[in-house]
């Protein structure tokens, strides 16, 4: 019994990070039909941010949340700006254009910093283990847990009830109407971007101290997370979040009886064939088009 | 277009398509009598294979519409289909019972496992490096057309598709040599030629495989399968009220895209001497997309040019490591631009070039032709 609570809880560590990274992404791909394939450099630059910001400025990890947030933001800015918004008609380009720039941002971070692992340190505050229905649980893992709820509950309120989240909505439904309107949908763009990235870079800077640091870090975060959103469905929060713990629980109890590998393969086999018969993802409602 | 071909024009037409095929292969064929570096050539073969792979990408990718990430799968499955037999044909130095790979020996297997019995025979590795691919593609295309799969979730399936190959060949270590592949392979034979990998006979095969892929993909695009499959890329749903069955072309293009990758892998093991999962790697698959997409996605001859001149490029700049970097660099940057400029890539470049010569060249002469009109004092 332990031992199954103990798989439980070490899949919604999985989940929650998967969340963490995911939850920008699916903003992105939601809203703007973008896929960015640089996302995981997003992650990387976040985690880097995080390093610069420990080592150079002495910041501990918690009080460099928000500069973090707001430097990947701003590289996401710049890239929605004078790269994607050209590519407005042709999503498939936007594959090769955003896979482009993130090899830009991972060999320009190889070449600054270097291609040596760095190491992030966890929070002291957060540093011990508390216990968890009587299993003992590093706090930082409930500690990102927590984050990962809450920053989709503040994404959902950003969406759902606040003027850019209306006009948002407004854009995806019909693009020319609500232009019309007089909605600035370029402006919109390049926040929903902007906000998709530092989401990203977030989620780079907190799972920093449980991996080490490199340049290609991200490569492996940007698969996950497309999986989560595809799973989830394109158009709803809601159901990254629900599928987000389900890879979680579904990886870790996989790992437990096989191993990583087969549970990888699995999990990839399992999205495959969800694609193939329900291409709008497990959690969403037809939408009329 | 048959009713083209009969007639004079189209006879014309169909050479001039066919020239830009026929001029690569020339300079092809002829570079070994200019490089007299057997080192170096084995180096061209290798970017040559490239780009017979990355032709294979420009067929599903430039003509049928289908972004295949996962190209590099069926290159890997070709690639290791020739590497088995060419294993099974050392000389093991830690011989197991019958001749048993050194691997399998490392890893306590005591028989030669039954899928890889039949790799004894080298006639029947080749067919299965071409076969296999192409049926690998064709139920992956049955499985994703027939279901109306279109666009990034073709992407996607592709890509986790291959993904999972990979996982499986490097978690089955016993059978596949996992993460290290297939290595200390014999020399392919062939009709008593040894082809030995800095050989230039390995060079011409080589040669021989990128005239022979791009004829066929060429013949593939002008005959009427090819039409529809393009009809399709530019507008599904209206072939598919004309009465064609869609998913049926689509099928038939991924595999035939599939058979000539799977030639590619063949070769590549033949020119590396081993093979490794990373050739089914995302790495290896998204490079060919990129190469498809600089040399031009919808040119055969643009995406081989593509690949060749990138990777060639590269490989000529890892001789130093902070050229390598810097190289990286510039190439995204390059490829950024590409995708938001050059959409055709360098071959769309070239088109227009040359259809501006052309214009230029036409414009002077009629102004020649209403000059010598007006001093006649006109009719």
């Amino acid at each position: 019994m332990d031992q199954f609570i103990e798989q439980i809880v070490t899949g919604l560590s999985i989940g929650s990070i998967l969340l963490l990274v995911a939850l920008g992404l699916s903003i992105i791909y939601g809203s703007m039909g973008i896929i960015n394939l640089a996302h995981g450099e997003f992650v990387m630059l976040g985690a880097y941010a995080a390093w610069v910001f420990h080592t150079y400025l002495g910041l501990g990890l918690l009080a460099s949340l928000v500069p973090i947030f707001l430097v990947v933001a701003a590289f996401g800015w710049v890239i929605e700006r004078y790269v994607l918004s050209l590519l407005n008609n042709r999503p498939l380009d936007t594959i090769l254009a955003t896979w482009g720039v993130g090899i830009m941002l991972q060999q320009a971070v190889r070449l600054m910093v270097g291609s040596e692992l760095r190491y992030v340190q966890l929070p002291p505050a957060l540093s011990d283990s508390m216990s968890v229905f009587g299993i003992p649980v590093s706090s930082y893992r409930v500690f990102l847990f927590v984050v990962s709820i809450a920053l989709f509950g503040a994404t959902w309120l950003l969406m759902n009830r606040t003027t850019v989240g209306m006009k948002l909505r407004a854009i995806i439904q019909d693009r020319s109407v609500a232009a019309s309107f007089g909605i600035n949908a370029k402006r919109v763009y390049a926040l929903t971007f902007a906000y998709g990235a530092g989401l990203a870079g977030l989620a780079g800077a907190l799972v920093s101290p449980l991996k080490s640091v490199s340049p290609d870090m991200g490569t492996g975060y940007v698969v996950d997370a497309f999986m989560v959103v595809v799973l989830g469905g394109v158009q709803s929060l809601a159901g990254t979040v629900a599928s987000a713990f389900i890879l979680g629980e579904l990886s870790g109890g996989i790992a437990f009886l096989q191993n990583d590998t087969v549970a990888k393969a699995i999990v990839l086999l399992a999205i495959v064939v969800l694609i193939r018969f329900r291409p709008e993802g497990l959690f969403t409602a037809r939408v009329r088009a | 277009m048959p009713s083209n071909v009969t007639n004079p024009n189209g006879l014309q037409r169909l050479i001039a398509q066919l020239a830009p095929i026929l001029v690569v292969c020339a300079i092809v064929f002829a570079l070994p009598v200019l490089l007299n570096n057997d080192f170096l050539l084995n180096k061209v073969a290798r970017y040559l294979v490239l780009g017979i792979l990355t032709i294979s990408l420009g067929l599903s990718w430039g003509f049928g519409g289908i972004l295949n990430l996962g190209q590099a799968m069926s290159f890997g499955l070709g690639s290791y289909a020739m590497a088995m037999a060419l294993k099974l044909k050392t000389v093991p130095v830690h011989t197991g019972a019958s001749g048993l790979p050194d691997f399998m020996v490392w890893n306590n297997v005591q028989h030669l496992p039954w899928f890889w019995e039949p790799f004894r025979s080298l006639s029947f590795a080749i067919a299965a490096g071409l076969i296999v691919p192409a049926l690998v593609a064709a139920a992956l295309g049955w499985f994703m057309f027939r279901g109306r799969v279109t666009g990034v979730y073709v992407s996607i399936i592709t890509l986790a598709t291959m993904v999972v190959i990979n996982l499986v060949i490097i978690d089955q270590q016993s059978f596949t040599g996992g993460f290290n592949g297939i290595t200390d392979l014999a020399q392919l034979e062939l009709f008593g030629v040894a082809f030995d990998a800095y050989g230039r006979a390995t060079y011409y095969l080589v040669a021989g495989c990128v005239l022979l892929s791009l004829l066929v993909a060429f013949a593939f695009t002008k005959s009427k399968a090819g039409l529809i499959v393009q009809a399709i890329r530019d507008h599904e749903s209206r072939v598919r009220y004309f009465g064609y069955d869609v998913a049926l072309y689509q099928i038939f293009v991924f595999a035939l895209s599939a058979a000539i990758a799977g030639l590619a892998g063949m070769l590549y093991t033949v020119v590396m001497e081993f093979a490794s999962p990373t050739f089914l790697g995302v790495q290896l698959s998204l490079s060919v997309v990129v190469w498809c997409a600089v040399g031009g996605r919808q040119s055969l001859v643009g995406a081989f040019l593509g690949a060749v001149l990138v990777a060639g490029m590269q490989g000529a700049l890892s001789e130093s490591a902070a050229f390598l970097e810097t190289w990286t660099l510039v190439m995204g940057a390059l490829f950024v631009l590409v995708v938001l400029f050059l959409p055709k890539g360098l071959a769309g470049l070239a088109q227009v070039v040359w259809r501006w010569i052309v214009q230029r060249r036409q414009a002077s002469t009629r102004g020649v032709a209403q000059g010598v009109g007006q001093t006649e004092g006109s009719t």
